[in-house]
């Protein structure tokens, strides 16, 4: 049952994961971590951060990590193909028909509506998670450097939590 | 011919750290000038597609190349390659993890690695509102959006499908 539930879920979260990325967290997070409570808040941050510095798409780290905490490896591939599996039918329709799709007024509304819905998808995973890791000046002061490092100093998202890591690891108190 | 899609596109899994965005001019570099399967203006297409379609970016432009370079089975193959490097991986760490997640020194990286996640939530965010055609007109909408779904906690499912029939809606106006 656990299985069912399982690709289910992620084959829900891929189908209404839209802009990629960092739009498909909010969507993890209400499923997996409100809705099933498979993990909590703190494992999902911690999954995020595991996700940036390894290789391929946040999705598919996502489901391969979150389908082994539950149920091994099964579980793992259960979710990693869940969450591909909507790509897999709905891209293969759009790559087939993109050329005439792209010009029809409403196939081009629904996307510029759902560009600024992502915006919003990604304010919310960063509302979401917030709480959880920024409560001290510690974090604030990581928050801050990391957030300016990239966004003006335009270090890499890997380069980044490398840094972080060893930062945490030399002066973090547990 | 499968066994070069596959090699290529795990090349391209394996060596785009940080997901999505990232691996879209490592698959342009492979696809279009290495092996020259897909033209520019096709690949630019295949980027818009990606983008409209659900489901990570990566995966869906390994499954428009993989198709147009050999049909169904090519984009299975390229879809294969593509996530195998990072369910490896993933798989790994995540054995790694129960067994380490206890220790001193995890635990301290993520003191940091924590606060560091919210701020490489926060760049993308930026960059896609600045994107995304915002304007202070029509900024209520991402905002109502991230109220809803980051402090009331609804699900987007609802509020994806609504904005999608209020699109269609508008367009038959």
């Amino acid at each position: 049952m656990i299985y069912l539930n399982m690709i289910f879920t992620f084959f829900k979260i891929g189908l209404f994961s839209f802009g990629g990325g960092y739009a498909i967290l909010a969507m993890i997070q209400q499923e997996v971590v409100l809705k099933n409570a498979w993990i909590t808040e703190a494992e999902f941050v911690e999954i995020v951060a595991i996700s940036q510095m390894t290789p391929g798409p946040i999705a598919i780290n996502a489901a391969t990590f979150i389908g082994y905490k539950k149920a091994g490896i099964g579980g793992s591939l259960l979710c990693t193909l869940g969450v591909i599996l909507p790509s897999l039918l709905i891209m293969f329709a759009i790559t087939v028909s993109y050329l005439k799709l792209k010009k029809l007024p409403w196939f081009q509304q629904i996307f510029k509506r759902l560009r600024l819905l992502s915006v919003g998808l990604i304010a919310a995973a960063l509302v979401m998670i917030l709480g959880h890791a920024v409560k001290d000046w510690y974090s604030v002061g990581i928050f801050v450097s990391c957030f300016l490092a990239t966004w003006i100093f335009k270090l890499s998202p890997f380069m980044m939590l490398i840094v972080a890591a060893i930062f945490g690891m030399v002066f973090g108190i547990v | 011919m499968l066994l070069k899609i596959f090699l290529t596109f795990l090349k391209i899994g394996a060596f785009t750290i940080g997901g999505g965005y990232a691996m879209i001019p490592m698959i342009k570099r492979e696809v279009c000038e290495r092996q020259g399967w897909i033209s520019e203006e096709e690949f630019l297409d295949g980027i818009a597609a990606a983008q409209t379609c659900p489901g990570p970016i990566a995966v869906n432009i390994s499954i428009y190349a993989g198709y147009h370079v050999r049909g169904k089975i090519g984009m299975l193959v390229a879809v294969l390659g593509t996530i195998l490097p990072s369910t490896i991986s993933i798989l790994a760490i995540a054995m790694l993890f129960q067994r380490y997640a206890e220790q001193a020194l995890v635990q301290r990286a993520f003191t940091a690695l924590k606060p560091a996640v919210v701020a490489l939530i926060a760049v993308p965010l930026i960059n896609m509102a600045q994107k995304s055609g915002m304007t202070l007109k029509n900024a209520w909408f991402p905002l109502a959006i991230a109220i809803l779904v980051g402090l009331l906690h609804i699900t987007p499912v609802y509020l994806i499908l609504i904005t999608i029939l209020y699109a269609i809606w508008e367009s038959r106006r």
